[in-house]
């Protein structure tokens, strides 16, 4: 192999590298590795002077290969890609070693953390030698969009998407558009009517000319890669089921959330106890206008219990975020329904957050509601009551705050169920080919600075699939999503990475091991030339079949063999 | 110094790389030993990359991958987890010790879970002590 | 000695002959080869004593062929012997190549071996349980023999080999093909491997293929199998896949799965890592209990896998303590 000319850069990223390990010790071991002609540390090489160094030191010492000790790749490869495309070179011919992490954040400072940095970087340096430069492919970007779920946040991106002009199959499983949100009375903090909101948005989703609607449908299949999908939507109707395939080039998943089933929970008495409720019940109750115990009698007493199924380990860890107002407004509403009710407040702790929630708080504490503070671990218990109390239940509470056990009277409980990944997320997540976390939420590509994609190009998740969220972050969350889309589908094209496995026709015996590892079915077997072959527009470089093929005669771009051994001996030696 | 073992660490970009970044981002301290390999998906772990690994001095190899059902590739997972019990079989007929070569599932996730396997295969080996290959394969042409 | 006939040498290491008759298996062609050359040495056919070669000037042979592995120190010495009196060494066949059938020795280790010879058998007198000693003292005197090595070595962990002919035994037709570019001068770049294709037995091998789904495996006696079908699809272990061609696909042709004696392809550092890899991945299940099942079929892979390249793997030999 012909002598290289790598550049060696190691990131101080502040003192978040730099304080566990030592940086410059890393800079000498590099410097003296065969082929390295610099080795440089710096604060912050993601920053424009690290990067313009990078750039320089490519034109002016005609590097040829370059590698990054810094932050993950998954992080910024990207960057420092273009920073080598912007220098001149094949932005393949970097290589980054993830030494914070995998290093610097994960153990304690001394000998041992900035050992393993030095050779993480030595297996980076060996690897980047073997480097190739890679054509990006070029692909036509489809317009068309398929949004699942057919709530408030698939319609609000639908839209979107149609008024830019995008083509929109948005899919709903119900025979009605609205989701959850349809559902809802009120919403808080500001008591607008979830119904005309959904109201207003059905109807100009029903009515946009860029939209196709389906109900009663769902996404049989989805083939393909980013701007060129193949979905498959299949719709019943009474007995009559049809199945259409449409391009899509993007997709928006939108199916939102389930509540948690209260009967989970056996000491509230729910399904036992017939006037305790869950917050879905009591909604439908006050859209009904009609605020009544099961006996259809007024209630004088509502109890609102929070966190239930949430916040615990028994069933969900997380908080769901939209309880602690929903509760509030729900004291607002029994208040109004009922002037004469006493309402009292059941919380752990009372969650405000967001935009006007504080005020919204404070009100509710102004207007007389009793606020009682139970621990995590300490949840109230209810019974039915005696006919001499004059209430339908007790419910006994260990008050954190007075530390006192208070025995307070109710009519009609609400339990503020939280919110849940639905059954199906993993048929979905398999579906779409992304990934979900142990909750069952859909991962997103970065959780702060890349919230709405997914690791899976062309694929995006907005609203509560992702994580417990309310209705503003949700509809933010379909704005983005179909800004992204749009903004790729604009240019109409889109590159795609140069990382894909190749036959090499010399060497394939037409063996035919790899023929059936596929999933993707990007190995076609030529009956003529006995030789297999990959198509490398369907490859999506798992390298399945490379690690599989007896020959060596599939190469995985970007993944070769010799890279790994390079890298192998590398961090090793 | 006491001995210290040398694992290279075979990890999948989608679940089991994101979630060693994500015991990075959480901060959770683990021991140093793992020397982390990316690999598009644990389907494509030669099994050469292994024996190359102990060849070349390792004390250990970790691979990692998505949970079964929960590849970002659908099934490569599956073949890794095909290729395992032959290739510890083999690795059994060399007289390597099996807790040596270890094949674990770690989603995006388990920053957690992964901080674990890195401290426990840790400790296991240091328990076991170095491996055989590279002072014998020496010891060998010495010898001869 | 002055002439312009080509000076040969041929020799066998730790082998069992098969190569030496392959050599004949020219047939009339030997005898061509016998009149243009001088065979200065090759115990099985000529006479030719170690101390002729020894007595030659370094470089005075044009060729050697180096049959079988090293097992011992007489194995080596006779290698390097060559090695100094020949312009060109060619490991020959697959012991020589890669360690071959000898180097599954080191699957287990010298101890174990010299106590199942010697000490440990049923076919030994009790009181003639002697383990040899490379030195023994009889009347005052001492006497060698040559040292058993701790594990078998393939030609080139030796000596520096030039060119490679595999198979156990290589084709005679290779073998005269080799010899021809030999004698022609017609040779590839050193290190080579010769006699033998850059692609895998499947290449030649007259059996249909289809895609690969194993839900069984059988051992060859456990199954009639399809004459016209590829042997790997019917379950059988055939390690055609991962190994060169060049044979003539001898085995699949009378209906026995490849050995994999030609050893890997170009460009492949580790053959039974790579028919375990092939062999496992198109194994038709997705339950961990299933498919340890189905490994059942497969008792002992590890020396089917690498029955020729033990010595020759990444790992070489057992650790087993």
């Amino acid at each position: 192999m012909e002598e290289r000319k790598i550049g060696v850069y190691v990131c101080n990223c502040g003192t978040n590298i730099a304080k566990m390990v030592d940086c410059d010790g890393v800079c000498e071991h590099a410097a003296q590795q065969p082929g390295v002609v610099l080795a440089k540390s710096y604060k912050y090489m993601c920053s424009n002077p690290g990067q313009e160094m990078i750039i320089e030191d490519i034109k002016e010492q005609g590097l040829d290969r370059v590698v990054v000790a810094a932050c993950s790749p998954r992080m910024h490869e990207p960057t420092f890609r273009k920073a080598l495309q912007t220098a001149g070179i094949s932005p393949y011919f970097l290589e980054m070693a993830n030494i914070r992490e995998q290093c610097s954040w994960v153990h304690d400072g001394g000998e041992a953390a900035t050992e393993k940095a030095r050779a993480l970087t030595l297996g980076a340096i060996r690897r980047v030698q073997y480097h190739q430069p890679l054509e990006r492919r070029s692909v036509n970007m489809c317009p068309n969009v398929l949004v699942i779920g057919g709530g408030f946040v698939g319609m609000t991106a639908a839209l979107e998407l149609a008024d830019g002009g995008s083509q929109v199959y948005l899919v709903e499983r119900q025979r009605n558009l609205g989701g959850n949100v349809a559902r809802v009375d009120l919403t808080a903090p500001y008591l607008d009517s979830a119904r005309d909101m959904v109201t207003a948005l059905i109807t100009r989703t029903m009515e946009h000319p860029n939209i196709f609607v389906f109900l009663n449908s769902e996404v049989g299949s989805l083939e393909g890669y980013v701007g060129n999908f193949r979905a498959v939507v299949d719709t019943v109707w009474g007995d009559q089921a049809t199945s259409n395939e449409y391009e899509v080039g993007n997709v928006v998943v939108a199916t939102g959330y389930k509540e948690f089933d209260a009967s989970r929970v056996t000491h509230y008495g729910y399904g036992k106890l017939p006037n305790v409720i869950t917050s879905f019940e009591f909604e439908k109750m006050l859209r009904a206008g009609r605020v009544e115990t099961k006996e259809g009698k007024t209630p004088n007493y509502a109890a609102i219990i929070h966190c239930v199924g949430s916040r615990n380990r028994e069933f969900h860890t997380y908080c769901s975020r939209v309880c602690c107002m929903t509760a509030l407004k729900y004291a607002h509403e029994l208040k109004s329904a009922v002037p004469s009710c006493y309402v009292s407040d059941l919380y752990v702790d009372m969650h405000a957050f967001g935009k006007g929630h504080e005020d919204f708080y404070r009100r509710g504490s102004e207007a007389k509601t009793l606020f009682l503070m139970y621990a995590k671990g300490d949840h109230p218990v209810i019974r039915k009551a005696e006919p001499k109390d004059g209430c339908e239940m007790l419910i006994e509470v260990n008050e954190k705050l007075s530390r006192e056990v208070i025995e307070i009277p109710a009519d009609l409980v609400i339990l503020m169920v939280g919110m849940e990944a639905r059954d199906d997320s993993d048929a979905v997540a398999r579906l779409v080919n992304i990934s979900r976390d142990k909750d069952g939420w859909f991962i997103e590509s970065h959780p702060k600075l890349d919230p709405v994609a997914t690791t899976t190009d062309g694929i995006y998740i907005a609203g509560a699939c992702a994580a417990p969220k309310d209705i503003p972050d949700s509809v933010a969350q379909a704005r983005a999503a179909a800004a992204r889309i749009l903004a790729r589908t604009i240019r109409g094209t889109i590159d795609i990475d140069a990382v894909f496995a190749e036959v090499d026709e010399d060497k394939c015996c037409g063996c035919r091991i790899c023929n059936g590892l596929c999933p993707y079915s990007a190995i076609e077997f030529n009956e003529e030339k006995k030789r297999s072959n990959v198509i490398s527009a369907l490859c999506k470089a798992c390298g399945a079949c490379v690690a599989a093929c007896p020959s060596s005669a599939i190469t995985a771009r970007h993944f070769t063999d010799e890279q790994i051994f390079a890298q192998i001996e590398g961090v090793l030696a | 110094m006491s001995y210290e073992p040398k694992i290279v660490g075979f990890l999948c970009n989608w679940c089991s790389y994101t979630g060693a970044d994500l015991a990075g981002t959480s901060r959770i301290h683990y021991a140093p030993n793992v020397r982390i390999i990316r690999v598009m998906c644990c389907g494509r772990m030669d099994p050469t990359f292994v024996i190359k690994a102990l060849h070349d001095g390792a004390d250990g190899v970790l691979i990692c991958g998505c949970h079964p059902g929960d590849c970002h590739y659908s099934e490569g997972n599956y073949k890794m987890m095909r290729r395992y019990p032959l290739l510890k079989k083999m690795l059994a007929d060399y007289g390597i010790d099996e807790a040596r070569v270890r094949l674990e599932w770690v989603s995006a996730s388990e920053g957690q879970r992964f901080a674990d396997l890195a401290s426990d295969m840790a400790q296991r080996l240091r328990e076991l002590g170095p491996s055989p290959v590279q002072v014998a394969q020496a010891t060998d042409m010495a010898e001869r | 000695m002055a002439t312009d006939k080509l000076q040969i040498a041929l020799y066998w290491g730790a082998a069992c002959g098969g190569c030496d008759v392959s050599v004949l298996d020219t047939n009339e062609f030997i005898l061509d080869v016998a009149a243009a050359a001088d065979i200065r040495m090759w115990p099985i056919a000529v006479d030719g004593k170690y101390s002729d070669v020894e007595a030659m000037e370094d470089g005075e042979l044009d060729l050697a062929f180096y049959n079988g592995a090293v097992r011992n120190s007489e194995n080596e010495h006779i290698a390097q012997l060559l090695r100094r009196k020949s312009k060109t060494v060619v490991a020959y066949g697959s012991c020589a190549y890669m360690g071959g059938i000898p180097g599954l020795a080191n699957l287990t280790n010298r101890d174990k071996i010299l106590d199942t010879a010697y000490v440990h058998n049923a076919s030994i007198e009790t009181g003639n349980r002697v383990v040899p000693q490379p030195e023994t003292r009889v009347d005052g005197k001492v006497l060698e023999i040559p040292r058993f090595y701790r594990r078998v070595y393939r030609l080139d962990n030796v000596i520096d080999v030039d060119y490679y002919l595999p198979g156990c035994p290589p084709d005679a037709g290779q073998v005269k093909a080799v010899i021809l570019a030999i004698v022609k001068g017609e040779l590839p770049p050193k290190g080579s491997v010769v006699g033998a294709s850059d692609v895998a037995l499947c290449e030649d091998c007259p059996r249909t293929r289809g895609e690969k789904k194993i839900s069984r495996f059988y051992r060859p006696w456990e199954i009639l199998a399809d004459p016209d079908k590829c042997l790997l699809e019917q379950g059988i272990l055939c390690a055609g896949v991962a190994t060169r061609s060049g044979c003539g696909v001898r085995c699949p042709k009378s209906g026995i799965p490849c050995r994999g004696c030609y050893g890997p392809l170009p460009g492949v550092v580790d053959q039974g890592a790579k028919l375990l890899s092939a062999v496992s991945s198109v194994i038709d299940s997705k339950d961990p209990d299933e498919v340890d099942r189905i490994l059942e079929g497969l008792p002992d892979f590890t020396s089917i896998a690498y029955r020729y390249s033990v010595a020759s793997s990444l790992l070489q030999r057992s650790y087993q303590q």
